[in-house]
């Protein structure tokens, strides 16, 4: 924090969360060089096929080697990288702004030379910049970490976690927790309850459309005639593509589950009256869909991000004069 | 005068002005009319609840008046807010920084006005060590750090919601001694508020009565004590027409009334000058009497008044 770069709004804010600031540093400090040390154990000690006949002894650090401990930590990484934007959000929400309406320090801010409105838009643009600056560390250190082991299993690149930290989506996602943690902030005024909300709010939009992502773009179908049954769709399906359905379909082109309707139809599965297959087919995403999804995602994201802060802005605007 | 000259000569100006918070809550402020001539030291006194912190937040730009107008420094409060400084009641500061720091925080918010060696010289009065947190001051230390940021600024207009009210009387003296010296160089109009009477006579030359949301009397603290007079007499209050009798008691031997006279004051009541306690006790008591705005305090007609 130089004083003689960073003025005005911004050196308030940056000083008045000099602790908070200094505490991320040193957060994502520790996680780079623990994710440095990780990457030295899984190399220096890798897991060799056939190694033990059966479960392995805790040989490293109570795990059964380095590579595993290192695959244990980066799925437990692409889960908690899901908390960033929540965890932004609260920060936002509470300290940032509703502590200050709660404190009345925002009547210091708001009787000096600057406008609520541009304290409002600065707040926004630092807890923005920094927002990003952070996640997209994060995101640097856990693709680091992660390098060797996307596409293992519940490493996919359609996992929940591992989709998230790998694009656009969690930067988008943070800027959206900003914007929703000044808003709240604004209307709720109360530190605790504001930072409470805000990471409710965020964690049900994560949660919405991380089960609607993969409606955004069309899927790639497959099908083929029952001769070709088994065999053949294994075939289909591209290597590293995400499957969202599977079945079987009548000769009306109906699909269904052959294990839930025949022989006999079982309870509260849905089945078509005829359950005579005569074809199969697939959905999926293939790999190049990542992209898509990602750049839609992030897009309707963005949108809902804009719409908070004008709102954000609307409020502020109808309280003072 | 012209338009341009009227509105420099006007701090603040308030025209049936209302607010209310909340739907359920009657009005913090109703129908208040008053204008305050700039350069004046304005005691804003009334009874707790009586509106005096919202009128004050309003003329700083925090809020916004749900009925009425309000013109500060000659435009919108919130065009004025870089030449006003305000007070809260609370004195609202950052706990976490030190007093250097919020000394900072003026100078970094106030560009090109800010005046860090007097905003010093008022904390070092005090002999405040610039280092200490503001969480570690007591509640005249606070008082103090507040007001060196707000005379930091070099406002045209100080705003000062309670200022004094939890300072000793050694430290109300010597910031008092400040605040007038500061205000007597630079022209600076100080609108302070107190529910202590007491607290702002010696200081102040103006006088805004707030009671019920409204200006009860509103002048030149010495013209609102001539215009009135305080007479015992043998007689009935009602006996007392022509004069606008204020408020009247019955006493052992008659009758005790403040009146505004209206020409000369029969024989039989002794006649003599109120003190400002009586003054605004007699019209706190009675709020029913008529308010006095003197000439100069009485709001222009709606023609006058620059767009």
């Amino acid at each position: 924090m130089s004083s003689s770069v960073i003025k005005g709004t911004r050196w308030t804010e940056l000083r008045l969360h000099r602790r908070a600031l200094w505490t991320t540093v040193a957060a994502l400090a520790l996680i780079a060089a623990l994710t440095v040390f990780l990457r030295w154990g899984a190399s220096a000690y890798p897991s060799v096929d056939g190694e033990c006949g059966g479960p392995c002894k805790p040989t490293f650090l109570g795990f059964a080697n380095g590579e595993h401990m290192l695959q244990e930590a980066m799925g437990l990484a692409s889960m908690t990288l899901l908390l960033l934007p929540l965890l932004i959000g609260a920060f936002v929400a509470g300290p940032l702004t509703a502590r200050e309406l709660e404190s009345g320090t925002h009547r210091l801010a708001w009787t000096q030379s600057v406008t609520p409105t541009r304290w409002l838009a600065s707040r926004l643009t630092t807890a923005a910049c920094l927002a990003a600056a952070v996640a997209v560390t994060l995101m640097a250190v856990f693709r680091f970490g992660a390098a060797d082991l996307f596409g293992r299993w519940n490493m996919g690149w359609a996992d929940r976690g591992v989709y998230e930290g790998t694009g656009p989506v969690l930067v988008a996602y943070c800027l959206f927790a900003v914007a929703v943690g000044a808003l709240v902030g604004l209307l709720v005024r109360r530190t605790l309850l504001a930072a409470s909300l805000t990471g409710l709010v965020t964690g049900v939009v994560l949660a919405v459309l991380g089960s609607v992502r993969w409606q955004l773009w069309p899927v790639v179908q497959a099908s083929g005639p029952a001769t070709t049954m088994e065999p053949h769709w294994m075939k289909v399906l591209p290597r590293d593509a995400f499957m969202t359905d599977v079945g079987v379909t009548n000769a009306a082109g109906e699909r269904f589950i052959a294990r839930q309707c025949t022989p006999d139809q079982m309870a509260h599965f849905p089945c078509p009256s005829d359950t005579r297959i005569a074809g199969w087919f697939l959905d999926y995403h293939p790999r190049s869909h990542f992209w898509y999804t990602q750049f839609i995602e992030t897009g309707i994201v963005l949108a809902l991000a804009a719409a908070a802060v004008w709102a954000a802005f609307l409020i502020l605007r109808r309280r003072t004069p | 005068m012209t338009a341009t000259a009227a509105a420099a000569g006007t701090a603040i100006e308030a025209a049936a002005l209302g607010k209310t918070y909340g739907r359920r809550r009657g009005p913090a402020l109703d129908d208040c009319s008053f204008r305050l001539p700039a350069g004046r030291i304005c005691a804003v006194v009334g009874p707790n609840g009586a509106g005096k912190s919202t009128l004050l937040a309003l003329a700083a730009g925090l809020a916004r008046p749900t009925a009425g107008r309000l013109t500060v420094l000659g435009g919108a409060p919130a065009a004025a807010r870089a030449r006003l400084a305000y007070v809260a009641q609370e004195k609202p500061l950052h706990p976490q920084l030190s007093i250097a720091d919020t000394l900072r925080l003026g100078a970094e918010l106030n560009p090109g006005r800010w005046d860090a060696a007097l905003a010093q010289q008022v904390v070092e009065e005090g002999e405040l060590d610039l280092s200490v947190h503001v969480r570690a001051l007591s509640g005249g230390q606070r008082t103090r750090v507040a007001l060196a940021l707000a005379l930091g600024k070099r406002a045209e207009l100080l705003l000062l919601d309670e200022p004094m009210a939890d300072l000793d009387p050694l430290a109300r003296h010597q910031l008092m001694g400040t605040l007038m010296a500061q205000a007597a160089e630079h022209g600076t109009t100080v609108v302070m508020s107190s529910h202590i009477v007491g607290e702002l006579a010696d200081a102040c030359d103006h006088l805004l009565l707030v009671a019920g949301g409204r200006v009860r009397l509103g002048g030149p603290i010495d013209e609102l004590v001539a215009a009135h007079t305080l007479v015992t007499g043998r007689g009935s209050a009602a006996e007392l027409a022509p004069h606008t009798v204020v408020e009247s008691r019955a006493t052992g031997r008659g009758t005790t009334a403040l009146i505004r006279p209206a020409g000369a004051i029969a024989a039989g009541w002794e006649a003599q000058e109120p003190s400002l306690e009586d003054l605004l006790l007699a019209h706190l008591r009675s709020p029913g009497a008529p308010a006095l705005l003197t000439p100069e305090a009485a709001p222009r007609a709606e023609s006058e008044v620059p767009a």
